[in-house]
């Protein structure tokens, strides 16, 4: 039977592009400090120069988060609502969220300055010990979404994987840009395979990250009313498709398995940009497009 | 009101019911300790006259170009085979609310003593977490108090004795408002002997407004067909822009 909605009351959406951003800065902090552990706590030597730059720009992405999210707050000096025990919900993702945003920064500067004392072994357990953080900082926030039952977009179980290897996928790529940056400014060159090893983890997350999005695609579109269309005004969106697909990440695939480009520096430098580009498109498109389906 | 029942519930017996088709030992039913808010609209009485939107955004001083309960009209078939339907929207009052879940401050909880879902406007840090997780779109951003909000029945009136706003303007006696918990009340016995209906039950929110003939094109949820881009589209276009400040002029 055909029904034409004559008039009806749509809310305005809560949240601004604080909130993409938001998780994007997690994103990429939770990627670059794991990629600091690589060498200082499981023991990889080659990423040793890395280390100390890694965890760095993890803090300072860290300062930037909370700063984004507070914004967003309409109420942005009641935060610290958050970190009442009495009003802390067991059921809410973001109140252990914000406690997590709490604690890892200052587990993460405490960190940073065992590295640069070299003490190695109080930086391995530190490092061990603030692992387990930075992964949970930034599946929380997929969590956050996941656990919303009303949108088809946002509760998938696939959610919190899916955002924490694209948040490993944007540090390596942001470490990337930085250790081309710092060869080229420093005299002690860093090891070639260094770049080698980045390159292929960023392919092995690629891949693992385009099956997050082929089983997320097929689900939904056998999915509710809601799921089908949601997919398919995420296919109509030029964003969507040209922007976090083409351009964020078969366009990188590509450039870093052909031959003739995988070995160029500048090359290598053109796909870790569009990574980063594309790992933000994700976030925006996870958040926007699930605000686009009238639930009403 | 609310004395009359203050009063019932101090004096009333444990009543023992026997369970004489299993066969069981007689169980303890406790009297009537808490009560259970509920709304019946009666989608075949209503007239569209939009009286309730008026009362409750007098009645809860909600800001111009905002509603916390609004009716939503939907034309099926062509003409000459019209029907014009109305659905009255309102916070469901959902036993399991997803808003309550999601708070990450606690600022909205279902009470106990009464089932409604209630907002504390002071502890809300207006993080948006909540609108986003209204499976059923009735909360927003008061632009005024800079918190969320929603329905809760009219809580200062039903905490009074008196019946929510909506309920009282109704003209058409389509706003049936009531104790579940009391099996005598008006609601009790209108949903025991009627065929009624909530909105997305397979959410499992178990919402406290029932619907007599909510009709599925009602229901707002988006259709599979081949135009839901243009259902989106104008959906859109009628979501008031963040930075509106329209309903500052009737300040």
């Amino acid at each position: 039977m055909d029904a034409a909605v004559l008039y009806n009351v749509p809310h305005e959406v809560p949240w601004k592009v604080y909130i993409p951003l938001y998780f994007y800065f997690t994103g990429l902090s939770a990627g670059s400090f794991i990629l600091s552990t690589l060498s200082t706590v499981f023991g990889i030597k080659r990423f040793k120069p890395m280390a100390l730059p890694a965890a760095i720009i993890s803090f300072i992405l860290l300062l930037l988060a909370p700063a984004c999210l507070i914004l967003d707050l309409h109420q942005p000096t009641r935060f610290w609502h958050t970190l009442v025990p009495e009003y802390f919900n067991r059921t809410s993702a973001l109140s252990y969220g914000s406690w997590l945003l709490t604690i890892y920064p200052i587990a993460n500067l405490i960190y940073i300055y065992f590295i640069y004392v070299k003490y190695d072994r109080v930086t391995k357990i530190l490092g061990s010990l603030t692992v387990p953080l930075a992964i949970f900082v930034h599946a929380y926030t997929g969590f956050a979404f996941a656990l919303v039952r009303a949108r088809a977009w946002w509760h998938s179980a696939l959610m919190p994987g899916y955002f924490l290897t694209s948040a490993l996928l944007s540090g390596i790529a942001l470490l990337v840009v930085v250790a081309l940056v710092m060869d080229r400014f420093q005299k002690n060159k860093l090891d070639p395979e260094l770049y080698t090893s980045l390159r292929l983890m960023m392919v092995a997350i690629l891949l693992v990250d385009l099956f997050w999005s082929g089983s997320f695609w097929l689900t939904l579109l056998v999915s509710t009313a809601d799921g089908y269309a949601s997919i398919m005004l995420a296919f109509h969106e030029k964003l969507y498709v040209w922007g976090e697909y083409a351009a964020g990440m078969l366009a990188p695939l590509v450039i870093l398995l052909l031959p003739w480009t995988r070995k160029h520096k500048a090359w290598l430098c053109v796909a870790s940009l569009l990574i980063i580009g594309g790992v933000f498109l994700m976030r925006y498109s996870v958040v926007f497009i699930g605000f686009d389906i009238p639930l009403s | 009101m609310a004395e009359k029942n203050t009063l019932d519930r101090e004096k009333a017996p444990i009543h023992r019911v026997a369970d004489d088709a299993k066969g069981e030992p007689e169980r303890a039913v406790p009297a009537q300790t808490t009560r259970k808010w509920a709304m019946l609209v009666d989608q075949r009485r209503c007239i569209g006259c939009h009286s309730c939107t008026v009362a409750c955004k007098s009645e809860n001083n909600v800001p111009l170009g905002y509603w916390r309960s609004w009716v939503k009209g939907i034309q099926k078939g062509a003409f000459p085979h019209v029907g014009n339907l109305y659905l009255r929207r309102l916070c469901n009052q959902c036993e399991t609310p997803p808003c309550v879940q999601v708070c990450p401050v606690q600022a909205t909880v279902r009470r106990e003593e009464d089932g409604v879902v209630v907002m504390y406007y002071g502890k809300c840090i207006g993080c948006g977490m909540c609108i986003a997780a209204c499976p059923y779109d009735a909360r927003f951003f008061n632009p005024i108090r800079n918190t969320a909000d929603k329905c809760d029945f009219c809580l200062s009136r039903i905490d009074n004795g008196l019946k929510p706003a909506c309920v009282e303007a109704c003209t058409s006696g389509a706003l049936i408002f009531g104790d579940l918990a009391d099996p005598s009340s008006e609601i009790s016995q209108k949903l025991a002997t009627t065929p009624t209906c909530v909105l997305k039950p397979e959410l499992g929110t178990k919402p406290k407004v029932y619907y007599v003939q909510a009709d599925y094109t009602l229901q707002g949820r988006i259709h599979f067909s081949d135009r839901f881009e243009d259902e989106i589209l104008d959906y859109r276009q009628h979501i008031p822009s963040p930075g509106a400040d329209y309903w500052k002029k009737g300040e």
